[in-house]
């Protein structure tokens, strides 16, 4: 049976040998180390959600029991800037899959490609 | 002798050591020069009396009035002095003699320009503002770099053109030429001078130059153009069109479009381009509103971006400097090398964002309170989702897909120690106006300065001291909104981010309405070139030739080789000479 070179005799995928090369980070700053050691952890993601999620939930709990007066009457509901905030940045990510696509060209579309200023570091 | 200091325009020292500083070869002391003039030009500010005209000269039976300040151009004129000194210091490290000496004297120019007491004084100003800044374009010595600044020169002047045409019809119909606000477009020469401070300004469709030219300059220079021409516009505007109605509407929508740019731009630089577009949309907005605490929130505003936006092209300046690149694709794990750099880029972030706590916060609530107030609901709710567009371009994806997001595996050195410490500078200023006031720190030295205060004159405000209120950006209701906006956004930003709807970032250029002339008009103007190339010369050819065959044909007919002159008809035209002489005199005996 002919297998490809990519899968094993069962026909199951293999590993491949060479994984990506982990970026090194034994030259770490110090100072990244001690303010932003904690960023590379896997555990990050979670706990940065969680407690974004948490003051999310804090301030709507906060604002019902908090009577607001605003400007604009139905800027007083509960809620509304929380709403608008999340709607607002989702509909600005969200369109960018069809703007990319209808306005993003090559690199070189204006023959203007090399943009790096004479002024960066030479001797890197 | 206080006095007699106060009377120094400290615009016009700064172009005069400018162009001063590009002779002088010895970099330290060039520099130590750079550095030391703007704070003495902030010194003899402090010592100017408001509202009398300072420095005046006589040219052509015209008063020019080169030296003025009040409560308006104050702030302004220090925040521009203010920027210049930090622009000084992030430039220590390169030694370009046109480059240091072209920023000191744009800087004065803007600063002079601020402080002009009449239009003809603002037009020179105006011209010395684009002149000397577009060495800081073509400095970054690329060819996409000369062409930008050939566009940008040529849509500057041409604002300055607009203003002159302006000035002249205001001159010829009042004989004034003072800054005095106009009150409707009727008035000669509003719109011409409308139009040059929109160009300026950047206003919609008018924008190009600036997303075209910035993101192209030197590291240094693209620091230093971010501070000066815009808000010099933005002042021109306050100074001249306050509560003009069209200013609400185009300002509301300077704030929307360049959010959807900004998402899918890859250059840093220029989603820093896009982000000031829609900073300046809040002030412009303020301006066409207008009552006192609209102006204030446009002063302040212009104020505090002057810094988090400096501090914010510093910050990817310095990561151009030591990686080569500021494209979003090409960054990442930053945080790893540029500790410092990504502290100082994150208060910047944060501070444009407006948190509180930060400058952005204490200056944007007065732009929002004026315009809910004034009852303009869609314009609020526009400025709402800008400011959550704000967060997505300026606040996050600047310093996340910079310094954190996918590692990219880059190493640099930390910043060079100059650029740093003009990042820690603008830091420290973003975060101690945007305080709430505790000793002599807070939002309340920022408060102070600006135009409409209760001990403002009432020229600037069209409102006399008293009934100006005060305001405080520090509510327990104001907090919480702008919290729950913010948060929820961030929640927005993680949760797309975790399901992969977040757009990644690709190299490419991303075409905007400059395309119009980039393409099709430049296209069009090439065919036109290419026909009249070869139609010319065919044109030329064709009367040329009707030209040549007119002169054989009466050569070989009349000359004396011609056929009349040959053998018998030499005596045939005398007699035909002599005919036509009879037939004449005929006629004109008969018709007398």
């Amino acid at each position: 049976m002919n297998v490809p070179p990519e899968r094993d005799s069962s026909g199951r995928f293999l590993k491949p040998e060479h994984d990506e090369p982990k970026p090194n980070d034994d030259d770490m700053h110090p100072m990244s180390k001690l303010l932003f050691g904690w960023v590379g952890s896997p555990r990050t993601p979670f706990i940065v959600l969680l407690l974004v999620v948490l003051i999310c939930a804090g301030l709507v709990v906060f604002d019902l029991s908090h009577n607001r007066h605003e400007y604009l009457d139905f800027a007083n509901a509960n809620g509304f800037y929380a709403i608008w905030g999340f709607a607002a940045f989702a509909l600005a990510v969200l369109s960018g899959w069809p703007l990319g696509k209808l306005l993003r060209r090559d690199e070189d579309y204006y023959g203007e490609a090399d943009t790096t200023p004479q002024d960066v570091e030479q001797d890197k | 002798m206080s006095g007699l200091l106060g009377q120094i325009n400290p615009g016009l020292l700064l172009v005069l050591v400018g162009f001063a500083g590009c002779f002088i070869p010895v970099q330290r002391v060039r520099q130590a020069l750079m550095v030391a003039t703007p704070v003495v030009a902030m010194l003899l500010l402090t010592l100017a009396e408001r509202g009398t005209d300072l420095s005046t000269v006589s040219v052509l039976d015209m008063e020019l009035i080169l030296y003025r300040v009040d409560s308006l151009s104050f702030i302004f004129g220090l925040a521009f002095l203010i920027a210049s000194l930090l622009n000084a210091i992030y430039a220590l490290h390169t030694d370009d003699r046109l480059q240091d000496g072209m920023a000191l004297a744009y800087a004065g120019a803007a600063v002079s320009a601020t402080f002009a007491g009449d239009l003809m004084t603002l037009f020179v100003f105006w011209e010395i503002t684009a002149v000397s800044s577009v060495f800081l374009i073509l400095r970054a010595g690329t060819k996409a770099a000369y062409q930008a600044a050939m566009r940008y020169l040529g849509v500057q002047i041409f604002s300055g053109v607009l203003l002159l045409d302006g000035l002249a019809y205001v001159y010829k119909s009042t004989g004034s030429l003072s800054l005095d606000a106009f009150t409707s477009f009727d008035q000669p020469g509003a719109k011409f001078i409308f139009a040059a401070f929109a160009i300026k300004a950047a206003f919609p469709f008018m924008h190009n130059w600036l997303q075209d030219a910035y993101p192209k300059a030197t590291i240094v220079g693209a620091v230093v153009l971010s501070a000066f021409t815009t808000k010099l516009a933005v002042y021109a505007f306050a100074r001249m069109f306050p509560g003009f109605e069209m200013l609400i509407w185009i300002g509301a929508v300077m704030t929307v479009f360049p959010v959807f740019f900004a998402v899918i731009e890859n250059d840093l630089r220029k989603v820093l381009s896009y982000s000031l577009n829609n900073q300046l949309g809040f002030m412009i907005c303020a301006i066409g509103i207008g009552t006192p605490l609209a102006l204030n929130g446009a002063a302040a505003h212009a104020f505090a971006h002057i810094i988090y936006k400096g501090l914010l092209f510093m910050s990817m300046g310095a990561v151009l400097y030591r990686v080569g690149t500021a494209k979003a694709s090409e960054l990442g794990g930053l945080y790893k090398s540029m500790p410092w750099t990504t502290i100082f880029c994150i208060i910047g972030a944060v501070s444009i964002s407006a948190f509180p706590l930060f400058s952005g916060f204490v200056a944007k609530a007065m732009t929002m309170s004026a315009v809910a107030s004034e009852g303009y609901v869609i314009v609020w709710l526009m400025l709402l989702f800008a400011s959550a567009g704000v967060l997505e371009h300026s606040g996050i994806k600047i310093p996340y897909f910079t310094f954190f997001g996918h590692d990219s595996g880059i190493r640099v050195k930390e910043a060079p120690f100059n650029m740093l410490l003009a990042m820690g500078m603008a830091a420290f200023i973003c975060i101690a106006i945007g305080l709430p006031t505790i000793g002599g720190f807070g939002y309340g030295w920022l408060y102070n300065m600006l135009p409409c205060t209760t001990t403002a004159p009432a020229d600037v405000c069209m409102m006399t001291g008293d009934e100006i209120k005060p305001y405080s950006p520090y509510t327990l209701d104001h907090i919480l909104t702008q919290l729950q906006l913010l948060m929820f956004a961030v929640l927005a930003f993680i949760l797309l981010k975790r399901f992969g709807l977040y757009p990644p970032e690709r190299p490419g250029t991303i075409l905007d309405t400059d395309w119009l002339y980039r393409k099709p008009g430049y296209g069009m103007v090439k065919w036109a070139g290419t026909v009249w190339g070869k139609a010319g010369p065919a044109m030329t050819a064709f009367v040329t030739g009707i030209g040549v065959r007119t002169f054989e044909k009466i050569e070989t007919t009349f000359s004396p080789r011609g056929a009349l002159a040959r053998g018998p008809l030499t005596v045939g035209m005398a007699l035909w000479s002599a005919v036509l002489l009879g037939i004449v005199m005929l006629v004109v005996l008969i018709a007398s």
